[in-house]
């Protein structure tokens, strides 16, 4: 009887450790598919048109960049769910599917940090736009990197491309200021900064747009 | 104690490494070879092994395909294969609740 019960109870921890198992595989399994080109190659199209737009009409104070740097964030945030919302749609599945939700959810906390602080620097002032730009590409690095946990096509490599990058550059730009103190005029500070913008937003995202594009299966699902 | 369930069980499935391709597969449209060995650390002798396993009880499906010129091999479960998986799991639910204490 002894032995019959411990058989039994054997038995149950494994048919539940079983279970366990089968709801980890499938939770990892279960990763975010949505075509990205389309959402990459918007986003990149405003980082550039954005970039433009401050350069060529000469957008150089800090909150004039901060204000025109948040609006295009903004734009591409609700434009990028109503592309991913439309996929969802003509695929016929629901939007806010788990993997949906684990992707959101990690972007959220650094994506969010990111603009809050970007938004109180810019209207109270405490920093100029260069600074501004490197703590929102090391926060974005951070947030791609952390959503590349539940996602396919190197979403993590291209979060610490953002990472990596930005240190380098801001390396070098802190060495060039040491070393030639006025190599950024302080009246060229936000215009090197959009420039900067352009460059990571704009282009790096276009780049990585066009390699999905040309890689990415045509077939969606999340 | 009902021993019912576990003579149920589905022989194919039960094995441990079989049942980690199914549980992946049951949670995506389909997969590729190199994503099921990488997310079960399998080797690609084993894998193919119990996927052979699979495909001839009916419940997987294997298209070859090439991407950027590279030989792609997926999987993906086939009606049968869900049906059969489902099944498998209630069994489990079935002995967990027939044997947890009242």
């Amino acid at each position: 009887m002894a032995l019959w019960c411990e058989v039994i109870g054997m038995d149950t921890n494994w048919a539940e450790e079983n279970l366990k198992t089968i709801r980890t595989l499938m939770e990892r399994s279960a990763i975010y598919r949505r075509a990205l080109a389309p959402i990459m190659l918007f986003a990149g199209t405003m980082g550039v048109l954005t970039a433009a737009i401050g350069i060529w009409f000469q957008q150089d104070s800090t909150q004039a960049f901060g204000t025109l740097w948040l609006g295009t964030a903004a734009i591409v945030v609700a434009g990028a769910f109503l592309t991913a919302r439309r996929q969802a749609i003509k695929d016929k599945e629901h939007f806010w599917s788990p993997p949906t939700r684990r992707v959101g959810q990690a972007l959220l906390p650094a994506l969010s940090s990111g603009m809050f602080l970007g938004g109180v620097f810019t209207f109270v002032g405490l920093t100029n736009a260069i600074t501004l730009t490197f703590i929102w590409l090391f926060f974005y690095g951070c947030a791609l990197h952390s959503a590349g946990f539940f996602m396919m096509r190197g979403m993590k490599c291209f979060g610490w491309i953002f990472i990596g990058l930005a240190a380098v550059t801001a390396l070098v730009l802190c060495l060039l200021n040491v070393t030639r103190p006025l190599a950024v005029p302080p009246s060229n500070i936000a215009i090197t900064a959009h420039w900067l913008m352009g460059f990571f937003f704009g282009v790096l995202h276009l780049a990585y747009g066009a390699y999905l594009y040309w890689t990415e299966k045509r077939k969606n699902a999340a | 104690m009902n021993p019912e369930p576990f003579q149920q069980l589905d022989r194919v499935i039960h094995e441990k490494g079989r049942l980690g391709i199914m549980s992946m597969l049951a949670a995506s449209p389909e997969l590729s070879f190199t994503e099921l060995r990488g997310a079960l650390g399998m080797t690609d002798g084993n894998l193919t092994t119990h996927i052979r396993a699979l495909q001839e009880g009916g419940y997987v499906s294997v298209a070859k395909s090439y991407q950027n010129n590279r030989p792609l091999t997926t999987c993906s479960l086939t009606a049968p294969g869900r049906k059969a998986f489902a099944e498998y799991i209630n069994l489990l639910e079935q002995i967990v609740r027939q044997n947890k204490p009242r």
